[in-house]
């Protein structure tokens, strides 16, 4: 079977809560073994590397750290359309990156994805560390369950 | 002429900031003109302290989401060097392999994304979709085809996993070498096209040109990225890896929290440009080529350059590597087992990133556990050139408008390509 989905995890694991998305995606690759119609990306700081992995597919779900003005460790499932970006970049360097951006780039090329989710999850804190706070450490299973359904289902 | 020229570029979206640009200027007197790096330590060479050699490469991959291969092969060449382990020729051209799919993504991403809108009057590269379709489209396909490139033989589009001391964990097959042939022979068109946009944009770029040092890897015979020694247009002789620190001469800036780089003058550019001023006449034909299309020649100091030879660095990538394949695979890939001993030592290692020299050091224990670390990034060693060149251009565009001023001062630091700060990304957004 092709795959026809993508979990996608960004954030750097060096800066402890900014890398909950990769954490959480390598945690639903192995609560779902074995299933090829989803492919599993761990982009790191790389986001443009998202705009060829998702291409063509027909879903793609994004699990990234989030400042969405809610309580730490909060987790809001929502589409790009829900959202509007405060991120300002003035394009000095190519780490600059704005997902919604390379999303809207994606559907400008007319290779976006037709269901695009994405799970934010505010951060308790960003600073240099290895390992996740112990907010979000506690909510790892839920933000799991989260994904896993998410990716289970059509739209 | 504007009375008062106020220009105060401040990058507000991240926890370190990135770069500032400051300007005041009242009745033509010019009181401030600032390249300000207001980042925050990383603490990177703090990390990897006590931390065992095999580690090292995995960690400090992760100082760039963009440039890692370099960063994991100038570590593991650093490594390599304090344990006094050889690697296989094998090895050497499967790195310059792995090297040069990232010099293509780069290149290309930097070239697309940030230079093209600046020349082409938009603010990024989302409306270029509708207005320039085919060229958005030709810088995307170089752009997977780099990712794929790198995907295929660092095991990882970003972050290699495939790289360690001594060798390689997982080596590329001949039939995806083969298929690597065709892919690369395939994109050269493209490359042609991408050459052809910004031969036709390149009237665009200011005539700026400020007498520069420019400092890069040099090797006999080679447009080295990954071999030689430490050449400078100033000096005649190179200066050896290991002692990258008597080049460098970091120091602390008030302005910058990011550390300034001397040598034979106050500043000194790596990067694109460097390379080809240090190494123009070891450029494969095509490659050339494209550099005279350009009208470029060795003594080239306008900055604004720098992407245009990232251009002629994106053809001599491919030609290499049809090279590096073609040798690889007549001699076929070997299967090696890699067994390294560690002992205790210090070593250092250079490699060309994208955006100029890279120079790694560390130090470890008879058990092989880090000791000590010291990384030099390029972008780092251009700071203090990029501040020189502010204070020469503005005072010749100072008659321009602030907005032009504005424009012209952030076009210069992106055409250095500078990698500021790979820490973090995290999304802001408000729900609507």
């Amino acid at each position: 079977m092709s795959a026809r989905v993508i979990a996608i995890g960004l954030g750097n694991v060096l800066m402890s809560d900014e890398g909950v998305g990769v954490h959480v995606v390598q945690a639903v690759r192995d609560a779902v073994p074995g299933d090829d119609s989803i492919v599993f990306l761990e982009a790191g700081t790389s986001g443009m590397c998202a705009l060829h992995a998702m291409a063509g597919l027909a879903k793609a779900v994004f699990v990234d750290c989030a400042f969405m003005g809610t309580a730490p460790g909060t987790l809001r499932c929502f589409s790009p359309d829900d959202v509007a970006s405060r991120t300002q970049c003035r394009r000095f360097s190519l780490h600059e990156g704005d997902l919604l951006e390379i999303i809207a780039l994606s559907r400008r090329l007319e290779e976006c994805p037709a269901v695009v989710r994405i799970f934010g999850i505010e951060p308790a804190q960003v600073a240099p560390g290895e390992h996740l706070s112990p907010v979000l450490a506690a909510r790892m299973a839920d933000y799991v369950r989260a994904v896993v359904a998410e990716l289970a289902t059509e739209k | 002429m504007a009375k008062v020229i106020d220009i105060n570029v401040h990058h507000v979206t991240r926890v370190e900031g990135h770069g500032n640009i400051r300007v005041r200027a009242a009745d033509g007197k010019i009181e401030t003109v600032q390249w300000q790096v207001p980042e925050a330590p990383r603490f990177f060479e703090a990390m990897v302290r006590g931390r065992s050699y095999l580690d090292i490469q995995t960690i400090v991959s992760r100082i760039c989401g963009i440039c890692s291969v370099t960063h994991t092969l100038a570590a593991t060449k650093a490594i390599e060097d304090a344990m006094g382990i050889v690697v296989s020729e094998q090895t050497d051209k499967v790195r310059l392999l792995l090297q040069y799919a990232e010099q293509l993504e780069s290149h290309s991403l930097h070239v697309g994304y940030l230079v093209a809108p600046d020349l082409l009057g938009q603010k990024s590269v989302v409306p270029l979709v509708a207005s320039h379709p085919d060229v958005v489209k030709t810088v995307i396909k170089l752009h997977r085809t780099g990712n794929t490139w790198m995907e295929k033989i660092g095991g990882r589009m970003t972050h290699p996993v495939t790289v360690i001391p001594g060798g390689f964990a997982s080596l590329p097959g001949e039939s995806y070498l083969r298929e690597l042939k065709t892919t690369l022979a395939g994109i050269v068109p493209d490359l042609k096209v991408l050459a052809e946009v910004v031969l036709s944009l390149a009237p665009k770029l200011p005539a700026f040109n400020r007498p520069t040092e420019y400092v890069a890897l040099v090797h006999p015979g080679e447009y080295s990225l990954y071999h030689g020694q430490i050449g400078s247009t100033d000096a005649k002789e190179t200066v050896p890896v290991q002692k990258f620190e008597s080049v460098v001469n970091e120091y602390v800036t008030a302005q910058s929290t990011a550390k300034w780089c001397k040598w034979h003058r106050d500043s000194y550019a790596v990067g694109a440009l460097a390379r080809y001023n240090l190494t123009s006449k070891n450029l494969h034909p095509l490659a050339a080529a494209t550099a005279k299309m350009f009208g470029l020649a060795p003594g080239c100091c306008n900055p604004y350059f720098n992407s245009v030879v990232q251009v002629v660095e994106c053809v001599h990538a491919v030609e290499d590597s049809l090279r590096l394949i073609d040798e690889l695979l007549t001699t076929g890939i070997k299967q090696e087992m890699v067994k390294v001993k560690p002992r205790a030592g210090e070593g250092a290692g250079a490699v060309e990133a994208p955006r100029g020299i890279l120079f790694h050091r560390y130090a470890f224990d008879k058990e092989g556990r880090c000791l000590k670390a010291n990384c030099c990034i390029p972008t780092n060693q251009n700071h203090a050139n990029i501040q020189k060149d502010f204070e020469a251009l503005v005072p010749t565009i100072m008659d321009r408008g602030q907005d032009e001023v504005r424009l012209l001062m952030e076009m210069l630091v992106r055409a250095y390509d500078p990698c500021i700060s790979c820490s973090t990304h995290y999304l802001n957004v408000e729900f609507v």
